[in-house]
């Protein structure tokens, strides 16, 4: 009877995740082993979802997320690294009470925007920046305030469109940034990697000269120290101050 | 004070000199340059003259180069929030 359900399960499993889940061990391990979370605080859709019949639960935050997302992911002021920008907004009331559920289940993703570009990661993951990131040296410990996506592997948070207001005056839609009050990004500057220094021959037409410039880029590595959804309770107490 | 916000979209290469010309007493030297005059009779008539060319928008305030040129940078997504030393 165990093998059916569990066979059930993977089924079921395979007509609904996306294909990274689709590894047999990989689906069979998170259906029957439970993540780290204390039962007392697991909310209702997540206690049965030993046996993987959660698309209701993940519509339904899906589908009440899209119209409160835009409150939650209100185009932000610009922050500096001195004082970084507080949102004011209220958090919306399904992002309230949605959110114990993602925050139970662990780990979570971020997909996190450093100069607009994704990066996905989870605790622990080390990312090699295509750039060397200037005024920082190997120690300092790195917010990152801007999300797009927050998820487990049952629940996503995802931001709301935004108008993009264009060059032209026109606007366009694009996604936004979840509020930075509902999570905490910590990455620390582990150092700096250097690629091999390339050689590139430059020549002028109508003339033996070759000329040879050299370079060697330099690109910054972070790793994720800290990736922590915040309760409701933790960020009614953060915006009361 | 109202201003024009006048980018230049499409260059005159080819075009009669007189158009050139215009471009030039507006101050668009090259593609997607972007200048800032104010509302005036004199300067709808230059931006009729070049119509076909350029983006016209009616803004409240003037930008200078540096100030566009912050607003089109994205988020940097970051703050330093402890430094070793």
């Amino acid at each position: 009877m165990l093998s059916r359900t569990v066979r059930r399960s993977l089924l079921d499993a395979c007509s609904v995740l996306p294909p990274t889940f689709l590894l047999p061990c990989r689906a069979r391990l998170i259906n029957t082993v439970s993540h780290s979370t204390e039962a007392d605080q697991v909310p209702e859709p997540l206690l049965n979802s030993g046996v993987h019949i959660s698309p209701s639960p993940r519509a339904a935050l899906k589908s009440s997320e899209t119209p409160t997302a835009p409150s939650s992911a209100a185009r932000l002021p610009q922050p500096n690294s001195i004082a970084p920008s507080q949102a004011t907004t209220p958090i919306a009331d399904s992002v309230k009470e949605l959110l114990p559920s993602l925050r139970a289940q662990q780990p979570h993703y971020i997909t996190a925007h450093i100069h607009a570009r994704p990066y996905v990661v989870t605790q622990g993951d080390i990312i090699r920046l295509p750039f060397f990131m200037h005024g920082v040296s190997p120690g300092d410990v790195l917010r990152l305030n801007r999300a797009s996506t927050i998820g487990s592997r049952d629940y996503t948070l995802k931001a709301g469109a935004v108008d993009h207001h264009l060059w032209n005056g026109k606007t366009k839609r694009k996604n936004g940034y979840l509020d930075e009050r509902l999570f905490v990004c910590r990455a620390v500057v582990v150092g700096t990697e250097s690629e091999p220094m390339r050689f590139k021959e430059k020549t002028k037409q109508r003339q033996r000269h070759v000329r040879t410039v050299r370079s060697k880029h330099r690109y910054t590595i972070l790793k994720v120290k800290e990736l922590t959804i915040r309760s409701p309770d933790e960020i009614e107490a953060k915006s009361d101050h | 004070m109202p201003y024009f916000r006048i980018t230049l979209l499409r260059s005159a290469i080819g075009l009669p000199r007189s158009r050139a010309g215009v471009l030039q007493a507006l101050g668009l030297r090259k593609r997607m340059a972007t200048v800032y005059h104010p509302v005036s009779a004199q300067v709808a008539g230059q931006i009729f003259a070049v119509k076909e060319l350029v983006d016209v928008q009616e803004v409240a305030e003037k930008m200078t180069k540096e100030e566009m040129k912050v607003s089109r940078r994205p988020d940097p997504g970051y703050y330093i929030e402890t430094r070793v030393r």
